[in-house]
């Protein structure tokens, strides 16, 4: 059984572009802001001690949300991607543990962000898919109180399988049930199968089988993950945390493969993201004599087959990196 | 399915047998009591017996043909072992997450002990993916996904003897991607006196299944199909390995008896079951039973009826014409295919009703009118 198409999917069939093109104004672009193919950067060192903070990351957040966005305010910005009743749910990646998961002052750096802009704290969750996870990575798991909460998704999982393409999965209640908004927040990594983890990847985090879907470099199983109604109905805005990333032997962190990339990355296209995160690591690579994952043989080929999916931009041509 | 053991229910079985309330003594097991529930937590590892180290970290499993290459921090395809800097470790030894005593006639073994109990135990995990599995809700998920017991060897076989049960079956999900646990099991189970059992899908590499074959007593295999296509389409598999397992659990000299679901459009042509019967008769002997079992819609594969009992009829008319001594039909209570006949004078040997033996003329393992030795395990 295939899923219905989205509206993107369908836009995408008749031959349009899937939303307004590359460059286009928030106003433009309407509810949600989808800017295909633009990424935001800023700079995001952290300090002599190698640390953070939440203060520290602001300014770079901030800046990056309003390039990935074309917004000229940060209300703008957050009023165009959330309405104040969404719950906004905001997927971690924390399967490379402190060293190389979303550190938790950038991740609190964010949720400043859209609190500024009118989303409330307590309608924000940080979910990861173990709780054990998330703590293991610096989180305080909190399933009560002010907000944000934190926790991960562990066993709670839709009672019945469904089909996307050629994954068949139960996904995460949080995000079927509960969250009506999300935010992707991953690193920049390499991955051994699937090439790069960074945007896309992140949300085989939301399904109770990942294991099945690692075979063809997880293709097209990471494509059809996210163009599940599910995820691409609700998937608002990308964030890769870029402070540290890893060229080489993950998904685990790996002391010989990372590197200080210093940036932060926000954008409302999940495929440029991923695309964006291979062109960083590939650049690192050949820095250090490496071949490039094409030529090392996993180049991330769900990035091709997410865009024809009609989930972002594909095409490296089209990538459109905005300094912050 | 079978539902995850009930904790009242286990805790009356496991009363007054020896490993009751014995604190495991295994390293990464310390602290966990026989019979405790293990949630999401902390899962006790122990080093997996099948695969080698590789390059940067990496592992390549050397137990089912899947053959996966895992990365630090990763699982393989069965979700259930994992690497950790390099070496790679099982997360589901003696944890059970479906305990049961069964009638071994559920297996189905019809050519075992007939009207004898199993003790009947499964660990999360799956190194397929069958789009029809009846069992999803355990095979599917890893093992943090779902509730299970701390259950190892000694107490499986205190709990089957507390159970009266003479065999022990390795079952429901799928014991490949526990067979550390199955070999130690039944390892346990022979010094004990009971026979060990394992219900498979086959799909196991060559090395591990002749390391455990000595210790077991029957293997049941489910041939899923005679087409690879199937195998690759419905259950992210391959046929030939399966057939291999099925011509080396033969050669062993282990009891074997080959179960089909049939399911409609899918694998349950004449032409597909004539070549299946053919090479069972040819590679394996017409004295192996096959079992043609109905279908009924679940997991991925809601949109197909049950299977018709003609077409199940159809299999069993084609196999036996083709020469196998003992088909048999399953999931459909009633039906005359549930019995064992004769081979040779075509007589009721043991008539069955569902899972329940209404009558056993077995004498020695012979037919007692004609006399003709009727293969399988029968003490």
């Amino acid at each position: 059984m295939s899923v219905r198409l989205t509206r993107r999917e369908l836009a995408a069939l008749l031959g349009g572009a899937v939303v307004s093109g590359a460059g286009a104004s928030p106003e433009s672009a309407g509810f949600p802001i989808r800017r295909p193919g633009v990424v935001g950067v800023a700079k995001l060192a952290p300090d002599e001690s190698g640390a953070t903070s939440r203060e520290r990351a602001l300014p770079p957040m901030t800046s990056a949300l309003l390039a990935a966005t074309g917004a000229t305010d940060v209300g703008s910005a957050v009023r165009g991607l959330f309405r104040p009743s969404d719950v906004v749910g905001i997927k971690l990646n924390c399967l490379g543990g402190r060293r190389l998961s979303p550190r938790p002052e950038v991740v609190e750096a964010l949720v400043a962000v859209l609190e500024q802009g009118g989303v409330e704290r307590r309608r924000i969750i940080l979910f990861d898919r173990s709780s054990r996870e998330l703590e293991r990575a610096g989180f305080a798991v909190r399933r009560a109180g002010d907000g944000p909460l934190c926790f991960g998704t562990d066993n709670d999982y839709e009672s019945r399988p469904t089909e996307s393409g050629s994954i068949g999965s139960c996904f995460a209640r949080l995000v079927t049930e509960t969250c009506t908004a999300l935010v992707g927040f991953g690193v920049v990594k390499d991955h051994d199968l699937a090439g790069v983890s960074a945007s896309l990847k992140n949300w085989y985090g939301v399904i109770h089988n990942p294991n099945k879907y690692h075979d063809n470099q997880c293709d097209p199983y990471v494509a059809d993950v996210v163009r599940h109604p599910i995820i691409a109905d609700k998937l608002r805005l990308t964030v890769l945390d870029g402070v540290t990333a890893q060229c080489q032997g993950g998904p685990a962190y790996r002391p010989d493969g990372v590197f200080p990339l210093a940036r932060l990355a926000v954008t409302t296209d999940p495929v440029a993201a991923d695309l964006w995160a291979w062109r960083v690591i590939d650049a690192e690579r050949v820095r250090r004599g490496m071949p490039t994952l094409e030529a090392a043989g996993r180049p991330p080929r769900f990035v091709a087959t997410a865009a024809r999916a009609g989930l972002g931009i594909g095409d490296p041509a089209r990538l459109e990196e905005v300094d912050a | 399915m079978s539902r995850p053991v009930d904790r009242r229910r286990f805790a009356a079985l496991l009363a007054g047998s020896a490993a009751a309330g014995a604190v495991a003594a295994s390293r990464g097991e310390a602290s966990i009591r026989v019979g405790e529930v293990v949630n999401s937590g902390e899962l006790p590892a122990r080093e997996a017996s099948w695969y080698r180290k590789l390059e940067a970290n990496r592992v390549e499993c050397q137990l089912c043909p899947q053959s996966c290459k895992v990365a630090d921090a990763e699982r393989g395809t069965c979700g259930v072992r994992e690497n950790r800097g390099g070496t790679y470790f099982t997360l589901v030894h003696s944890l059970a997450c479906s305990v049961h005593a069964d009638p071994i006639e559920k297996k189905p073994f019809f050519h075992v002990m007939p009207g004898e109990l199993a003790l009947s135990y499964a660990a999360a995990g799956c190194n397929v993916e069958c789009k029809f599995c009846q069992n999803w809700e355990i095979s599917q998920f890893r093992p943090e996904q779902v509730r299970s017991l701390y259950l190892p060897p000694e107490a499986l076989v205190s709990m089957a003897k507390g159970a009266k049960a003479r065999l022990t079956a390795a079952t429901y999900s799928e014991p490949v991607v526990f067979w550390e646990y199955v070999r130690d099991a039944a390892e346990a189970a022979r010094k004990a006196g009971l026979a060990a059992t394992v219900v498979s899908n086959g799909f196991i590499q060559e090395t591990p299944l002749k390391e455990v074959l000595p210790l077991l007593r029957a293997v049941k295999v489910d041939l899923k199909s005679f087409r690879d296509t199937f195998y690759r389409d419905q259950v992210r598999g391959r046929l030939e390995p399966v057939l291999k397992s099925l011509e080396v659990i033969r050669g062993a000299g282990v009891w074997l008896e080959i179960v089909v679901l049939v399911i409609p459009t899918l694998n349950d042509s004449e032409t597909e079951i004539r070549d299946l019967a053919r090479w069972v008769k040819t590679n394996l002997g017409r004295e192996v039973p096959v079992h043609f079992t109905r279908f009924h819609p679940t997991y991925r594969l809601t949109d197909l009826p049950p299977t018709p009992v003609a077409t199940l009829e159809r299999a069993w008319s084609v196999a036996r014409a083709e020469g196998l001594d003992f088909a048999y039909l399953g999931n459909v209570p009633g039906h005359p295919g549930e019995s064992t006949r004769c081979p040779a004078c075509d007589a009721i040997l043991v008539k069955r009703l569902g899972f329940t033996v209404l009558d056993n003329r077995l004498v020695d393992g012979a037919c007692p009118d004609c006399h003709r030795t009727i293969p399988g395990v029968w003490r």
